[in-house]
């Protein structure tokens, strides 16, 4: 039994020394500046663990939130926030953005964000393409953003891999990398990739050729990993006798997710693509973490919440293209109210205007299920676009929700934020002040906006 | 028939449509946003007869009229949609479901013919709250065509309020100079304004305009309504210097015109207010999509209404045409005055496109009015009832379907 042991645990940390190898390069560096000591109080507060504190305090210290909830002894001499009347948040996530990869201003020669050039483009990765001087970056810092997830596009079957930033000026990609977030894997179903390689007389044309596409891509992982285990057992002799099996960063990738350490973040609309899907996710024993867009999520609700996979949706797109035309607005309610209230949904913007209000994307969705009979609280729909994104991207351990212990990304609102006319007053990343409606200087511009209309003033 | 009995006829028939036909409907006790000079009334009443409003008040009483108690609720306008494709397209990437291009004719392109009162798009918007779509072509030429006016009724015959009200054009995106474009819009503006004399035959042989631009008759005609002051040109702008072109533009040419997009009118706010030339404003966008409008930004529709010019309010796009309202709150959010941000979605675009008699509550408009559970502009209020001419059109939509078909389950 203790060989039996031995041998899976040598295994599994075989493949994970093997399938790491390239996670040595691109190492996230962000470090925030220290953060002052601050206390918020009298908020009212929507912590992302599903709780509201009406009128409550936060303690930061060193970058983590270090207190929270009623009565807390206010410290003494340190900086002190009075949120009479404010509403207090965790900091929003997205979990489906594209900034930096197509930044603004939209042009050809830094629209980076789809290798569309082969139906598997495993082997790409989103951060590779992200343009740190976007300046939709410090717009959605405005409106609450604090970590964002970047993928790749949707042209492709398997497109490549995203990764989760934190939403910080920066002069490097690996500067603003969310310090221990997994990485994920882009994959999309339907219409987009049959569209872009049907359209070139390849395949795959049909949806059925997406399936046979994905299904193949696995086989060839699964004979990868296979030869990297098969190399791993030799002894050290034999070993020395033969080079090990030369690296391919495709099925690298792909083997990450088969070992459990890349997230599948699946561009997906129809219910029963979804449900097609899990099965390949079953053949080939992996897991899918969230089905992005989603449009026809309410239609398998019960489906997802049996298999754990979140659901990221808009409040109300539709009508773009023949996928999307089943849209109805109760979609996040009735995923988030699945078996019995334990389905995951998550709100996402996919657009750099939706992303600067995450919040009224939520309330819409919010009022649209409770207006079809649900009763869903803002201490609830807030976790659409907090701790449920921080689950799916794997980061739910330090960001997401108001808990003690967590990075202080901390979002402090002039009322409830379910409203249209609500708008961010402070937004602390870790708890520095990025973004305080008092200082004009704040968000920090990107190079981009320095002197471009004007050359003295920035861009607004 | 003698002249006595026409005389008793006449007064018979007078007798039977004042006292049986006629119909009123008596809104009362509602929260009523005019989006007239009254602004706001708390605790009115309409009184709506034969799809005209007739009397806006509080305590108002009809013998004649169905009443309905409407304490809670908020009334107001129905909104109007500026430069949407609603009722032209169904699904975006579905070319064989789009009727909003065309290649063959420019200027001259009107889609009345085309129009769907049953595209799912319709109900959807209605519930949405707007009522009246100033539905315009999309091709991507210098013209994209006429613009016409449709109510949301639903109806295969009625759906027509106004044919070929404006003209719309673009000026930016493509790879060939604004300059070249505002000189071909200058040309065809010229040779528009020749057509029917003798010199336009000449003119026309000695190519007057550019190889490979070519207006039929119907094209050019349609111009010429433009230099005739009878119809607005609308053109899609952006930037600060390119907006000052099209002001000089129609100042020269002595033509109506509107600026469509407006996201750096901020900065030439004081000379579109001189000019008096409106805007339409989609104020939720933000973005410096290109470096035409790298001056973007959110308190745009604000800064342009404190310059005294007139905002009209839409959305980007034509599936959502109804989160025009999600804008306007935004803009309210950014210092825009409420009334100006719901004016701006209603009496404004009526008034700029001559749609008579709509875009605002007052007597002897007809009586598009929408109800809601709350504040218009509010994302998590909707619309409970709609009225289109005084009666009640059901706000059923084939999303609400899905939805009672999968909740139910």
């Amino acid at each position: 039994m203790k060989k039996l042991l031995f041998i899976i645990f040598f295994g599994v940390s075989c493949f994970w020394s093997l399938s790491s190898e390239d996670t040595k390069a691109f190492q996230s560096t962000y470090k925030p500046a220290n953060s002052s000591d601050i206390f918020i109080e009298n908020a009212r507060i929507l912590t992302g663990t599903g709780k509201e504190i009406l009128r409550g305090s936060i303690l930061i210290s060193s970058n983590k939130i270090k207190a929270i909830g009623e009565n807390l002894p206010k410290p003494l001499g340190i900086l002190v926030i009075d949120a009479n009347g404010k509403w207090v948040t965790p900091g929003i996530i997205d979990i489906h953005s594209h900034m930096g990869v197509y930044p603004a201003p939209g042009l050809r020669s830094s629209s980076d964000g789809n290798e569309s050039t082969s139906p598997i483009t495993a082997h790409v990765w989103a951060e590779h393409s992200v343009w740190t001087q976007d300046p939709q970056m410090p717009l959605a810092l405005k409106g609450g953003i604090t970590t964002f997830h970047v993928l790749p596009g949707s042209a492709n079957l398997i497109g490549g891999r995203g990764v989760t930033l934190k939403n910080i000026w920066s002069r490097t990609v690996q500067g603003m990398k969310f310090p221990g977030a997994p990485y994920t894997l882009k994959m999309a179903c339907g219409e987009n990739p049959k569209r872009v390689y049907g359209g070139r007389k390849s395949e795959p044309s049909t949806r059925m050729g997406n399936v046979a596409g994905y299904r193949k891509a696995w086989i060839r992982a699964q004979g990868y990993r296979n030869k990297l285990a098969e190399y791993e057992s030799k002894s050290e002799e034999a070993k020395e006798l033969e080079y090990a099996p030369t690296r391919d960063l495709e099925l690298e990738t792909l083997v990450g997710v088969l070992n459990g350490e890349i997230l599948i973040q699946n561009h997906c609309y129809r219910g029963e693509e979804m449900a097609v899907m899990l099965d390949i996710a079953e053949e080939f024993n992996y897991k899918v973490t969230t089905f992005h867009h989603a449009i026809e999520a309410y239609k398998v609700a019960d489906i997802l919440a049996d298999n754990g996979v979140c659901a990221a949706m808009w409040a109300d797109w539709w009508g773009f293209k023949h996928e999307a035309f089943d849209m109805v607005w109760e979609n996040a309610a009735i995923v988030d109210q699945a078996n019995a209230g334990n389905g995951c949904a998550i709100i996402h913007s996919d657009s750099s205007v939706g992303i600067q209000r995450l919040n009224q994307e939520a309330a819409k969705a919010m009022a649209a299920g409770n207006r079809a009979g649900f009763s869903i609280s803002p201490s609830r729909a807030i976790q659409w676009i907090t701790s449920n994104p921080a689950k799916a991207l794997g980061i739910a351990d330090k960001a997401g929700s108001l808990e003690v212990g967590k990075m202080a990304d901390v979002v402090i609102w002039d009322g409830n934020p379910f409203s249209v006319y609500t708008k961010t007053e402070k937004v602390f990343v870790d708890g520095v002040l990025l973004y305080d409606k008092d200082n004009p200087l704040t968000p920090k511009a990107t190079d981009f906006e320095l002197g471009i209309i004007t050359s003295e003033g920035d861009r607004l | 028939m003698n002249q006595n009995k026409k005389i008793l006829f006449t007064l018979l028939s007078l007798f039977v449509s004042t006292f049986c036909l006629t119909e009123e409907l008596l809104l009362k006790n509602a929260k009523i946003h005019t989006a007239s000079d009254r602004g706001t009334l708390e605790n009115a009443d309409i009184l709506i007869r034969d799809g005209i409003i007739v009397r806006i008040g509080k305590n108002l009483v009809s013998s004649r009229a169905v009443e309905r108690d409407l304490s809670g609720k908020v009334i107001s306008p129905g909104l109007i949609a500026p430069q949407t494709q609603l009722g032209i397209v169904e699904i975006e990437l579905v070319p064989e479901t789009r009727d909003d291009r065309s290649d063959i004719y420019s200027a001259g392109l009107s889609i009345d013919s085309a129009f769907n009162p049953s595209s799912t798009l319709i109900p959807y918007n209605l519930t949405g709250g707007i009522t009246l779509s100033l539905t315009t072509p999309s091709s991507s030429g210098l013209f994209s065509g006429l613009t016409s006016v449709f109510s949301l009724s639903g109806s295969l015959e009625n759906s027509l309020v106004n044919s070929n009200i404006a003209l719309s054009a673009n000026i930016s995106g493509g790879e060939d100079s604004m300059a070249a474009k505002v000189q071909l819009l200058r040309d065809s503006l010229s040779l528009s304004a020749l057509i029917g004399s003798k010199k336009y035959l000449e003119i026309h042989r000695e190519s007057f305009l550019p190889d490979g631009v070519n207006y039929s008759t119907r094209d050019l005609l349609s111009l010429k309504r433009v230099v005739d002051k009878e119809i607005p040109l609308v053109v899609t702008a952006n930037r600060a210097s390119d907006i000052l072109t099209l002001i000089d533009f129609a100042k020269t040419n002595n033509i109506n015109l509107i600026i469509n997009g407006a996201e750096e009118g901020w900065r030439v706010s004081k000379q579109l207010s001189e000019a008096r030339v409106p805007v339409i404003l989609q104020p939720i966008d933000n973005i410096p999509n290109s470096f035409n409008e790298l001056g973007s930004r959110l308190d745009n529709a604000s800064l342009l209404h404190n310059s005294g010019v007139k905002i009209l309010i839409g959305s980007h796009e034509t599936h959502n045409a109804y989160l025009s309202r999600q804008g306007a709150g935004i803009a309210v959010s950014y210092g825009l005055p409420w009334e100006e941000a719901l004016k701006g979605l209603t009496k404004n675009i009526a008034e700029v496109f001559k749609i008579n008699k709509r875009g605002s509550i007052q007597p002897g408009y007809i009586a598009d009015i929408v109800i809601w559970n709350g504040d218009p502009l509010e994302v998590t209020s909707f619309v409970e009832e709609v009225y289109l001419s005084g009666k009640s059109i059901p706000t059923r939509n084939r999303s609400m379907r899905l939805k009672e078909r999968y909740m139910t389950r």
